[in-house]
């Protein structure tokens, strides 16, 4: 899980209004992975998670005058991706089938061949099983057990209400035990 | 408080976001309750592999693309797209089309006839050197004839196996050290993928030469699909209307800025390619890759295409990983497989044909796997069946099959 959000960098957001080019690039540079991480998470495709992810900054770029810095900024780059996330995902003519990217990383290399192949074989199952939860609940997972957010931060980046964060969070979980079984 | 209740609570116990109350009550159930505990347990432990994923990092060169598409363009740039739009991507996309189709036909068609021409070769002394270039090979002795149908591209996958020897007596023992020097060359790739591990940046060249002539754009499906007239939104004024697909159309004019806005663009972009070895081209656009790709990675591309070689039907040593590939065409996923091969850094290392189904065998550097096995599923279903990970350079056998 990726470490908790944090604070903005001091003084981010005034120099960002002020539109010093400078400030752009400090808001790519420390936020790229995150973005690009809950896009690729989503989307399961690299080139399509890296497409989602320019977009962000790029609508985070022409917004950022709008923004009235009620929440982070991480946050709310969060919220931008997962609304352009859950888009694509519905995006009539996007194409299908990506499932099995998800499946494509390698798993940490060990000395002992048989617990390598073991944790890839877990690795594919849990990948694949993020993968096959509904979108909505997906979504929460990640932005929860893999990007690190608090549920607060969740509720404010998706602007649900706290308890429709818990709830979303405990049945995504419920789901990924029962896939999960055998490996759990 | 009834199991499922208390179950409602455990994934916020997992947060440690219950409340006081809550928390308490759960705790008296679980005292009492063996099932609920193991069911607890269960959950917890599946957060814990969720966890335990590693977070993602974005693509090398990610915050330039970035930074390059948010600057403003000039005007005269603009105006100067928009003249150009619809020419410099179909003219490109087309060669790309013809060329690879065409590949695909000789490099298929043209095998049997390589095979047949080979074996009709008498075993005369005759014009002693059997010229290994792609030049003179159509015109080597009595096989000649047989060539005229195939490019200068097959010819060598016949010829070239022989270049090492220099001097050619047809001879029993002659024959079986041109079996040992064709099996060498087989196993030249591995050797070769040794020696570069020993250097400082092994796998840098090939990295490098490996990208396409074309630029490598970062959201290569978009691009196609993008429509040619919309190609002038990089700044501010960018388009933000809610069309399904703003991202592509706008990202599409990027790409062709490699193309439009000359040499200096050009450089700006390979040097981005080769800060971005994960942003790699799309599988589909790599159809010009043979064609260009550095010169050390001709021979192994072309030479086990052949399927009369010494590696058809025989397998090689135990893949690392086994992979199973369902496309709609085999041929062009096979051709598609080793050019991904070797975009990676990796490279093609036999070819057999297993139960009627062709197995491509493949070296590929452990670093770039994960890239390999990305950008292979673009090219259809993709299974893999076991993995083994503690070489450096994996071996990786894939059944092509539809």
């Amino acid at each position: 899980m990726r470490e908790a959000l944090g604070a903005d960098p001091p003084g981010l957001l005034e120099r960002l209004r002020a539109g010093e080019p400078r400030a752009f690039e400090e808001l790519v540079t420390v936020y790229q992975h995150r973005v690009f991480g809950v896009a690729l998470r989503m989307l399961g495709s690299r080139a399509e998670a890296e497409e989602i992810a320019q977009e962000v900054f790029l609508r985070a770029y022409r917004a950022v005058a709008d923004f009235r810095g009620d929440a982070r900024l991480g946050t709310w780059l969060y919220g931008i991706a997962s609304r352009l996330c859950l888009n694509r995902l519905a995006s009539p003519d996007r194409r299908v089938a990506r499932g099995d990217a998800v499946l494509a990383d390698v798993p940490a290399s060990t000395p002992d061949a048989a617990a390598a192949a073991e944790r890839a074989e877990l690795d594919a199952a849990l990948r694949a099983a993020i993968a096959g939860l509904p979108e909505d609940r997906r979504l929460v997972l990640v932005l929860r057990d893999v990007e690190g957010l608090s549920y607060e931060e969740i509720a404010n980046a998706l602007d649900l209400d706290p308890g429709t964060v818990r709830s979303r969070l405990h049945r995504a979980r419920l789901q990924l035990k029962e896939k999960l079984e055998r490996f759990a | 408080m009834t199991c499922t209740e208390t179950r409602d609570l455990f994934s916020a116990l997992a947060d440690d976001a219950l409340a006081p109350a809550e928390r308490a009550a759960l705790d008296a159930h679980l005292a009492g309750c063996a099932e609920c505990r193991r069911e607890l347990a269960g959950l917890l432990r599946t957060v814990k592999l969720v966890r335990a994923i590693d977070p993602e990092r974005a693509p090398a060169g990610f915050v330039d693309r970035v930074l390059a598409a948010a600057r403003p363009e000039p005007a005269r740039k603009r105006l100067a797209r928009r003249l150009l739009a619809p020419w410099p991507t179909l003219p490109l996309g087309a060669a790309a089309l013809f060329l690879v189709a065409g590949l695909a036909v000789l490099l298929f068609r043209g095998s049997p006839e390589q095979q047949q021409a080979a074996r009709s070769q008498p075993p005369t002394p005759g014009p002693a050197v059997q010229a290994p270039t792609r030049e003179t090979a159509p015109s080597t002795g009595p096989a000649a004839p047989r060539e005229t149908g195939s490019s200068a591209t097959t010819a060598p996958r016949e010829i070239a196996p022989a270049a090492p020897l220099s001097s050619r007596e047809p001879t029993a023992p002659q024959r079986s050290r041109e079996l040992e020097a064709l099996k060498n060359r087989v196993e030249q790739p591995a050797l070769a993928e040794k020696r570069a591990e020993t250097k400082a940046e092994p796998l840098s060249a090939p990295r490098d030469a490996a990208p396409p002539a074309e630029p490598p754009q970062a959201i290569p499906e978009r691009q196609a699909a993008a429509p040619p007239g919309v190609v002038d939104g990089r700044g501010a004024k960018v388009d933000q209307s809610s069309r399904p697909q703003p991202a592509g159309e706008r990202f599409s004019s990027g790409a062709q800025d490699t193309r439009a806005d000359g040499a200096k663009d050009v450089a700006k972009e390979r040097k981005l390619r080769q800060q971005s070895p994960a942003s790699a081209p799309p599988v589909g656009a790599a159809g010009v890759v043979p064609s260009v790709a550095a010169k050390s990675q001709v021979t192994p591309q072309i030479a086990p295409l052949s399927r009369t070689g010494p590696m058809t039907g025989v397998p090689a040593a135990a893949p690392d990983v086994t992979a199973q590939l369902r496309v709609p065409d085999v041929a062009a996923a096979e051709l598609s497989l080793i050019e991904l091969a070797a975009r990676v850094g990796g490279r093609q290392t036999g070819r057999r044909i297993d139960g009627g189904r062709v197995v491509v065998e493949l070296a590929v550097p452990r670093d770039a796997y994960a890239q390999f096995v990305r950008e292979a599923t673009a090219l259809g279903a993709v299974s893999i069946e076991s993995q083994a990970t503690d070489r450096p350079v994996l071996a990786v056998a894939v059944t092509v099959s539809n």
